[in-house]
């Protein structure tokens, strides 16, 4: 197994800027780098079978936030950016993005030459669209509410659009990307039934169109022969299978039955390490597994209690226990983010294990007796068990008694947006920008959704300052500031960030794992003989 | 009437589950109160109870089972394909859970008390405690390990492709087939001990009758009743318990079908689906009474 193999530092400056102005005005050449790296000796033709545990509860990108379903889309739906792992937003049906200069105007050029999969050519007017509908709370979209700062759209003409903010917003070209939404012919949405439909075509503009999507069974996307990057993809295509288990999707690339297959827990990949023809390959990722406290919950109201639980807790070997090593311990920031953004953890509150100062706390706080608290974890996420008991363990070491409490997932999200979650286990993604990252999770309401009660208004202001500051170091500074808060206060526990774990036939080449576990790298892959 | 009220208890357990459909769409994304009032509306959830349900049941009754809030599709032509991949599942079992659990139960009621009785009783034993999840990821497992063979991974239904149907179906089968033999067996063993023991058998005996007429003429003729109430049983049994199985080999069948519409909480599908299967069970139950009719001359009217 080989260690990381994501260019990380190449683009690490750009990174920063947040993103990145290509000059001309003529049909810019796409960005070598999209969707991942380019290789030279790329041949097309050819059909791939990916094994997945998991199945899109349907295919819409503007109404289901269900992460399976962001994995397979973003093959056939594309926004005006692409979210490089390294913290770039590399323009995408965008060509390029001006700022005005207080930062509430941005104008964004459009690529030429795109058509939809229906065959009709983007223009402006379905950009303006597609945001319009997105960003309408009415509409229901899960995105909408990162755009909330966009106040208005214009199409000048038929190959620009200016979005107008309320308040800058420095992190917009990285909210214009591909989790959410997308450019979609205008007037499609219109329809009643146009998020069913999409169970049926795709309507993006993205390298891969649906073929065939049978629920509980497969999902076949065929290669777009209009791709507006020429040449691009490689694959005729692709197929998606649901497998019961791991061992399953073990068996199959054994067997040569699927080429591909992500694995969640390192364990299961130990049976391939030897096996002919597969290759094993480790990625950084943007995922974060983390404890969520509310603020508002019976003893975690109390700040000392929710800072012992935090000193009491060894994110390293909780992290051995439930992944087996397999990641990178937290402070503050995911993994694929740490370099750009990351407070080194020296520099952070409450990491080290420190049982003294915790019990003192917990006296302070009146709890001179221990106390007794559910820790909830979600069925289905197999790594939330040993982190439980592990957990359970070292609280009790400070007279925390926990008692695991499982539930089924949607009865969980139903407690998480009700802002009732408890001590919870939480397992979640992000886009490569601080400001999605923290922002709709951690600013009060209303401006953000703030679920754990936590109502901190430095933290806040702090956010928003973040947000409107375009400039890269100051930036930085303000979210290392934000992260300090943040490990003081302990409204969440980061433990640690799982790495992606893909494994894959040898005949798949150059099929680059993105950290956010979506399968932008197949745009890119291609089959030998 | 059963159908009716099962469908009223199944509606009000759906909505007593904490989360709905909109939660699950917005996930752990924009707080926005307004998308999700907006979502709520959309489906109707905004609307009081008694409402819903009237509404729900007024077009079932009409033969329309709405749409699948996920995929849009008629609830009624989804609940169809899937239940033809578990009936296909479940008669197929039955089918070779009779061929083998019958005249095992018949050979070891005949040889009461001797070492093959033992021994079909020791397998019936194993059959009986083994987890069916278990047994077919086991199955599964040691079938690609050893033969280096896995079944095919997406479903072809028997008009489709007979053999890519039949090499998807062997190993759930299998699996399911094991429980079913078994309990079929000590079934159709209890009932031979019984009726073997009768005076009407002494008597067929005692006037030198062939040992071949006198258990199967007589002895398995008469336990053909009980036998077929049974069939009835496991078949509804099979019905309701094919979830793990379908699962586990990623069948698109009735239970997955049901448990993914529980989890999305996409009710139109849970209630449609659940609403089918009382109708089924009510259908088997009826039909094995009718058989009775057929099987026993004395409940002819």
């Amino acid at each position: 197994m080989s260690a990381f193999e994501m260019p990380r530092r190449a683009a690490l400056s750009l990174a920063l800027a947040g993103f990145v102005l290509p000059a001309g005005a003529q049909q810019a050449p796409a960005d070598p780098l999209l969707y991942g790296p380019t290789d030279p000796k790329a041949k097309r033709g050819g059909r791939v079978t990916i094994g997945s545990l998991v199945e899109p509860p349907a295919l819409d990108p503007f109404r289901q936030a269900a992460d399976a379903r962001i994995r397979v889309s973003v093959l056939m739906y594309q926004g005006l950016f692409f979210e490089d792992q390294t913290g770039v937003a590399r323009p995408l049906l965008a060509e390029s993005a001006s700022p005005s200069a207080d930062g509430k105007s941005w104008t964004f050029r459009l690529r030429r030459g795109v058509k939809f999969h229906t065959g009709a050519a983007m223009t402006s007017a379905d950009v303006k669209y597609s945001y319009d509908f997105m960003r309408n709370p009415a509409n229901g979209s899960p995105g909408a509410g990162d755009l909330s700062s966009v106040a208005e759209i214009e199409a000048p003409d038929e190959h620009t659009v200016v979005f107008k903010l309320s308040r800058a917003n420095a992190a917009l070209p990285m909210t214009l990307t591909n989790k959410y939404g997308a450019v979609v012919p205008k007037g499609f949405l219109d329809e009643a039934n146009s998020g069913t439909r999409m169970n049926e075509v795709s309507v993006g503009t993205g390298p891969f169109r649906l073929k065939q999507f049978r629920p509980n069974s497969t999902l076949v996307l065929e290669r777009n022969r209009d791709y507006w990057e020429p040449g691009l993809p490689y694959l005729d295509e692709i197929t998606f299978v649901t497998m019961p288990n791991s061992a399953a999707m073990v068996v199959g690339l054994q067997s040569r039955r699927i080429d591909l297959a992500m694995f969640s827990r390192p364990q299961d990949t130990q049976a391939l390490q030897n096996a002919a023809g597969v290759e094993v390959h480790r990625w950084p990722s943007l995922n974060q597994k983390s404890i969520d406290l509310d603020c508002k919950y019976g003893p975690l109201a109390d700040v000392r209690v929710r800072q012992a639980i935090a000193l009491g807790i060894d994110k390293k070997t909780v992290m051995d226990a439930s992944i087996a090593g397999y990641g990178t311990v937290l402070g503050t920031m995911v993994a694929g983010m740490q370099e750009g953004w990351g407070v080194p953890l020296a520099e952070l509150a409450n990491q080290k294990v420190d049982l003294e100062k915790a019990r003192a706390l917990l006296r302070d706080a009146g709890h001179t007796n221990g106390l007794d608290i559910d820790l909830t974890t979600i069925i289905g996420y197999d790594w939330m068990d040993p982190a439980a008991v592990t957990i359970a363990e070292q609280l009790r070491r400070i007279d925390i008694r926990v008692t695991i409490k499982k539930v089924e997932l949607g009865v969980w999200i139903r407690n998480f947006r009700a802002r009732e979650m408890g001590f919870t286990f939480n397992d979640w993604g992000t886009t490569p920008d601080p400001s999605l990252l923290f922002y709709r999770h951690f600013r009060a309401a209303p401006e953000g959704a703030d679920f754990r009660n936590w109502n901190n208004a430095r933290a806040s202001a702090l956010l928003d300052q973040g947000q409107e500051t375009a400039d890269p170091t100051q930036r930085r500074a303000i979210y290392a500031e934000f992260q300090k808060i943040l490990a003081e206060e302990v409204p969440t526990i980061m433990l640690f960030s799982a790495d992606v774990l893909t494994a894959n036939r040898t005949r798949l080449k150059n099929y680059v794992q993105h950290g956010t576990g979506w399968y932008f790298g197949l745009a890119k892959a291609w089959v030998e003989g | 009437m059963a159908a009716l009220l099962s469908s009223l208890a199944v509606f009000l357990l759906m909505r007593a589950v904490p989360g709905d459909i909109v939660g699950q769409m917005l996930g752990q994304a924009g707080g926005d109160r307004a998308a999700e009032a907006a979502l709520r509306g959309f489906f109707g959830l905004d609307r009081p109870l008694w409402q819903q349900f009237l509404e729900w049941i007024t077009a079932t009754l009409q033969g329309d089972l709405g749409r699948s809030w996920y995929q849009g599709r008629p609830v009624g032509a989804m609940v169809w394909e899937a239940f033809l991949v578990t009936a296909e599942l479940a008669l197929a079992t039955l089918l070779l859970a009779t061929l083998i659990g019958v005249p095992l139960g018949v050979l070891a009621g005949i040889r009461q008390g001797s070492r093959l009785d033992a021994a079909i009783q020791a397998v019936n034993l194993v059959g009986l405690s083994a987890p069916v999840f278990w047994l077919g990821l086991m199955l599964l497992v040691g079938v690609s390990q050893f033969l280096d063979w896995s079944p095919p991974f997406a479903w072809s239904g028997p008009t489709e492709d007979l053999a890519d149907n039949i090499s998807i179906l062997v190993l759930p089968v299998l699996s399911l087939t094991v429980l079913q033999a078994a309990a079929y067996a000590q079934f159709t063993r209890g009932l031979m001990v019984e009726e073997l023991g009768r005076d009407y058998i002494r008597a067929a005996r005692a006037k030198g009758l062939a040992p071949a007429a006198l258990y199967f003429k007589h002895a398995l003729a008469n336990a053909a009743i009980p036998l077929v109430t049974f069939m009835g049983l496991i078949l509804v049994q099979i019905l309701g318990g094919v979830v793990v199985i379908e699962s586990l080999f990623s069948l698109p069948g009735l239970g997955r079908l049901i448990l993914s519409a529980i989890q999305g909480r996409d009710y139109p599908v849970v209630q449609g689906a659940l609403f089918f299967v009382v109708v089924i069970a009510v259908l088997v139950n009826l039909t094995v009474d009718l058989l009775y009719g057929l099987l026993d001359p004395r409940l002819r009217p």
